[in-house]
């Protein structure tokens, strides 16, 4: 019976990716006609002019189909195209060049040839199942020189119950034949639709140097960071103290009871030096990291935190120290931004790593810090947000922001692990 | 004499006028930006201007720009730079036009305060005055074959000083020996390297720097 139930549900989804088939595999023909058309008179020698609007419209057509795949599947059939294909003046042969389009082209034509009796196979099943059922009732109503034909001609009540097993036998087919037919199509259209390997790793090589051009990028701005506090700083306040120093060296030679408060500003500078350059160490790498993991340090982070904070970072391993740090910086700004902007009178930070979800996959730090304020954190407002996305994004990393107005605030971070 | 002070930094700033108050030197205008301070220049027409090289906006070199545009509106007027570290190219840059009455300075000199006023002195009298450092850094960086690997300890010791933007009497005093042995290694070190004897206050200081750039 279950089965009977699961083959059910089965045709059901089945059907109306199948009908939809058969309307986009007569458009797939007429595309068929004027791929072909553009092909003689290309050969003819006018025809190039056409080709670039001929493979946009068969790009249309392409989308389409992936559409009505993820729709039957529940899963995206991912695009193959180069994105710098949208641009108005791609010239024809780069569009030909793409192995996309020929398979675009390739997946057409099978449709094109076998889409419509699949097309019309899924429609008529059913039909006849719904026919075999009700000729019982309308075969005497038929008139007796043009009676119900299909299969055979029904002319007594015998061959009318006759329709009964036949209904069954209909209806089993259609069970069995259409989510075969539709699993079938959608797999090789999925095949053909989705980029080739070559393709994704392309694409991945793009995003790869996308990120560490990101990565370079916030190296950089980091150093300039450090040499700024650094140098406006810590070295500054230094020469104050030799100043002071030298100042007072000269009030003692002179009227020594001067010299004291320059003494005693000398040594608050070199006071103030001293907590700078701690601030600087803590912003390259927080010594905590290195004496207590990440999880520790994020509970100091935690425990510092004006808002009320639950962490959640049970089971974590070392990671590499700029992993690490980047996601203690993570927490410590999105915490940061919680007690400054969000009024939130409980923040929940959670981490962990998360293992790979696919063949393509690493596996990831996955960072949450969720606050239960008053919502609308704006990216451009302060740099906090802004930071955190760069920070991860050197990483190859995402991040996440959720904010309505009202709250709550969620601020996911996912750093893959590269190892 | 009378000085005008360009530095953003506000303890530095306020720190420079009491040294320089306390030395009896009246400071006119304490400024920290540089159309402020070209502003300052232009009204007190001071003996002497004193200016960080990194100032806002941008807080790259723009007390550099600062300096060269306020020598430009006021020829000759004396300008010592104070910098957080020295880099040869900003010293080339302030000699550009003119070696009379620049300086360029490491900030924490300004400890040595009798060495500061005397650096600062000097400036206003039209010298030039170099940071060791500067001169160190144009020092080291020499060819195997160069002939200054033929001086002598004691020669580079003059070279350098001389490079600094001392005077004979000065350099004589620095290394506590007369005036007449520091001019024959004067003498010495001009014949080897191949330059032209008879430079003297600034006009020396940029041929030794010259040479040591080159």
């Amino acid at each position: 019976m279950d089965r009977v139930r699961a083959a059910a549900g089965a045709t059901r989804r089945a059907l109306p990716f199948l009908l939809r088939g058969l309307v986009s595999s007569v458009v797939a023909l007429v595309l068929l006609i004027r791929v072909l058309l553009v092909a003689v008179f290309t050969l003819i020698g006018v025809g190039w002019l056409a080709i670039p609007s001929t493979v946009r419209a068969v790009r249309r057509w392409a989308r389409g189909e992936r559409r009505r795949v993820a729709n039957f599947t529940g899963r995206p059939v991912p695009s193959p195209y180069d994105p710098s294909d949208d641009a108005p003046a791609v010239p024809a042969r780069v569009l030909l060049a793409e192995p996309a389009t020929r398979r675009d082209l390739g997946w057409m034509l099978f449709h094109a040839l076998t889409g419509l009796v699949i097309g019309v196979v899924a429609l008529l099943l059913p039909l006849s199942v719904v026919n075999a059922a009700v000729v019982p009732i309308y075969w005497s109503a038929m008139p007796e020189d043009d009676p119900v034909q299909s299969p055979y001609p029904v002319t007594s009540w015998l061959d009318a119950l006759g329709m009964l097993p036949l209904g069954l036998g209909w209806l089993v087919l259609t069970l069995v034949l259409v989510p075969l037919l539709a699993r079938w199509q959608a797999g090789l259209a999925g095949l053909l639709l989705r980029p080739t390997k070559d393709a994704r790793l392309t694409e991945r090589v793009t995003e790869l140097t996308a990120t560490r051009a990101a990565a370079l990028e916030a190296h950089g701005a980091e150093l300039r960071r450090i040499e700024r506090d650094l140098h406006d700083g810590t070295q500054n306040r230094l020469v104050g103290v030799i100043m002071h120093l030298g100042i007072a060296e000269r009030a003692l030679r002179r009227e020594p009871e001067s010299a004291l408060p320059l003494l005693l500003k000398a040594q608050n500078q070199a006071a103030d030096a001293l907590s700078e350059l701690r601030d600087v160490v803590r912003s390259i790498y927080p010594p905590i990291l290195a004496e207590r993991g990440l999880d520790g340090a994020l509970a100091a982070l935690a425990a510092r935190c004006p808002v009320p904070c639950t962490l959640r970072a049970a089971g974590l391993r070392r990671l590499p120290a700029a992993l690490e740090a980047a996601a203690y910086f993570v927490v410590a700004e999105a915490l940061t931004n919680t007690a400054k902007h969000s009024g939130a009178e409980h923040a929940e930070v959670t981490v962990a790593l998360r293992p790979p979800t696919g063949p393509d996959e690493e596996e990831a730090l996955v960072i949450q810090v969720r606050d239960d304020g008053h919502g609308g954190a704006a990216e451009s407002g302060g740099s906090g947000l802004a930071g955190i996305r760069r920070r991860v994004a050197a990483f190859d990393g995402r991040t996440e922001v959720t904010s309505p107005v009202g709250g709550p605030t969620v601020v996911e971070a996912v750093i893959p692990c590269g190892s | 004499m009378r000085v005008v002070i360009a530095e953003d930094d506000t303890l530095l700033r306020e720190g420079l006028v009491l040294l320089l108050a306390s030395e009896d030197i009246e400071v006119a205008a304490a400024v920290d930006n540089a159309d402020a301070f070209l502003a300052a220049v232009a009204e007190h027409r001071p003996d002497a201007a004193v200016v960080d090289v990194r100032l806002p906006p941008g807080f790259t070199d723009e007390g550099i720009a600062a300096a060269a545009a306020a020598r430009r509106e006021r020829p000759g007027l004396p300008v010592l730079v104070l910098s957080a570290y020295v880099e040869d190219s900003y010293a080339t840059e302030l000699l550009a036009d003119g070696a009379d009455g620049v300086g360029y300075l490491l900030k924490e000199r300004v400890g040595k305060v009798e060495q500061f006023l005397d650096a600062l002195r000097r400036v206003v009298a039209g010298g030039t005055v170099m940071d060791p450092e500067v001169v160190s850094q144009l020092m080291v960086r020499r060819r195997s074959d160069d002939p200054i690997r033929t001086l002598t300890p004691r020669e580079r010791e003059v070279l350098a000083l001389m490079a600094e933007g001392l005077a004979n009497p000065d350099i004589a005093a620095r290394l506590v020996v007369t005036e007449t042995a520091v001019s024959k290694h004067i003498r010495s070190i001009f014949a080897k390297l191949g330059l032209a004897h008879g430079d003297t206050g600034h006009r020396r200081v940029l041929a030794v720097l010259a040479y040591l750039k080159s």
